[in-house]
């Protein structure tokens, strides 16, 4: 498939699971489930960084739109597409990204996804719940809501990953 | 200027990046004091379509219980109505009254999206300007008081809810008429507090808490919830009360709004009040 048009029906299923499957979905201790990062990991990796903030900010703006939070997810997806860059170039493999195939479970070993998926998932966490509390008599409650949803979102995003993402297969 | 062009092109990415997060905390922090625009809330057409579209879904999951709610209400009214009483004193009643004029009118709605474990928690409502909804109308459930209506749209608002920072709802005890304000800690959902209670009141714990209906945004003795925990605020004769809500907004689903027939009366004279001039 054409690229453009793959990663456009991507974007809307992530805007339309995350706004009105995972954001319904309150099960206590502050837990909360945010998949939609994983669609910013997956734009390909040469991608202009300019490019991949602006499509991150629609990202998040229109998940913002439907759940009412206004800002707070375009906010923390830019985050993540900033950074983005700094962490593959901080974990790039000894020959550097292959050109090819994309940049999931399927094709990168298992510790670089811990560490750079893993990485930016905290990143994403803690600047969401730092915007969204703000106030600093509460880090514990903000560490603690970073700590409990980061593992529940990891492990969303690689069934995500294994389940429907396609092995091997050519941007 | 050579070197601020320079410099400009060396952190574009920089400046790209805190131009976006500036529009994006903008847009967050404006949306809480006073809402400008409406294209990027649950209240505009795409969204409120949407977010209609999934309720039809979940609304399912919550027929039962809604059900049984409306059969105990159905036989509270049912009590009420003139056949079920007996007639002690006949034909000396006239019906037409002009002791009581009807000061409240309530619009029946569905929340059709709901969030409660966020710093700020927002509802969205099925009826909007059409069917008479405006900024500041009280909402309130079967069960007790749920919130504000923020602003609207033609077949949609978003309801301030009580689970919001500043929400500051006048409310009192019932049995003893001690006022304060309603505030929300953002822990729990169940939980609220109230301040401004001076602490040489007795209050006891479990005591009824309403509505005052000062603001004439609800009428007077709408419940609140409860009195759970009484503690005092160090160096302050204020007490801090922790209240027990009476609705749980985890299931919030069929709400009144309230429409109040003097509001501009009120506000009217109201105005005419001099305004304290700072210093």
């Amino acid at each position: 498939m054409i690229p453009v048009i793959k990663h456009s029906i991507r974007f809307i299923l992530f805007v339309f699971v995350q706004a009105l499957i995972f954001n319904q979905l309150e099960i206590g201790w502050g837990i909360q489930f945010m998949i939609y990062p994983l669609f910013i990991f997956m734009l390909p990796w040469e991608m202009n960084v300019f490019l991949v903030m602006l499509v991150s900010f629609l990202l998040g703006v229109s998940i913002d739109s439907i759940s009412n939070t206004y800002g707070l997810h375009a906010s923390s997806a830019v985050m993540v597409a900033y950074l983005r860059p700094y962490i593959f170039k901080m974990f790039e493999p000894r020959d550097g990204y292959e050109a090819g195939p994309e940049l999931t479970y399927h094709n990168m070993d298992f510790r670089w996804i811990i560490s750079v998926q893993g990485l930016l998932l905290c990143i994403h966490h803690l600047w969401f719940f730092l915007v969204e509390i703000f106030k600093f008599n509460e880090v514990l409650y903000i560490l603690q809501k970073t700590l409990l949803s980061v593992p529940a979102s990891f492990v969303l995003c690689m069934l995500i990953q294994m389940v429907f993402i396609k092995k091997n297969n050519a941007r | 200027m050579r070197n601020l062009i320079a410099f400009f092109k060396r952190f574009q990415v920089f400046m790209a990046f805190v131009i976006l997060q500036a529009v994006a905390l903008y847009l967050y922090v404006n949306y809480m004091s006073f809402p400008k625009s409406q294209y990027l809330t649950s209240a505009s057409i795409v969204t409120g379509n949407i977010l209609k579209a999934k309720n039809d879904v979940t609304k399912l999951l919550n027929l039962s219980r809604t059900n049984s709610i409306l059969q105990k209400k159905i036989i509270e009214l049912r009590k009420e109505r003139p056949e079920s009483f007996f007639k002690m004193d006949r034909d000396l009643f006239k019906i037409n009254d002009t002791l009581f004029q009807q000061q409240y009118e309530y619009i029946p709605a569905t929340v059709i999206n709901s969030t409660f474990d966020k710093r700020n928690n927002f509802f969205t409502l099925d009826v909007g300007r059409a069917q008479g909804i405006q900024r500041e109308m009280g909402v309130f459930s079967d069960k007790g008081v749920v919130g504000i209506v923020h602003f609207t749209s033609e077949h949609y608002c978003v309801v301030k809810s009580v689970l919001t920072e500043n929400i500051n709802i006048d409310v009192m005890v019932e049995n003893n008429g001690a006022f304060g304000l309603l505030k929300w800690t953002s822990q729990h959902a169940r939980y609220g507090n109230i301040s401004g209670i001076s602490n040489d009141m007795r209050v006891k714990k479990w005591s009824k808490v309403v509505t005052r209906g000062g603001a004439g945004i609800f009428p007077k003795g709408i419940p609140v919830g409860k009195i759970a925990k009484i503690k005092s605020v160090e160096g302050k004769p204020l007490w801090d009360i922790e209240i027990l809500f009476a609705e749980d907004f985890r299931k919030i689903q069929s709400v009144y709004v309230i429409k109040n027939l003097f509001k501009a009366e009120q506000e009217k004279l109201e105005s005419l009040i001099p305004e304290d001039k700072e210093e």
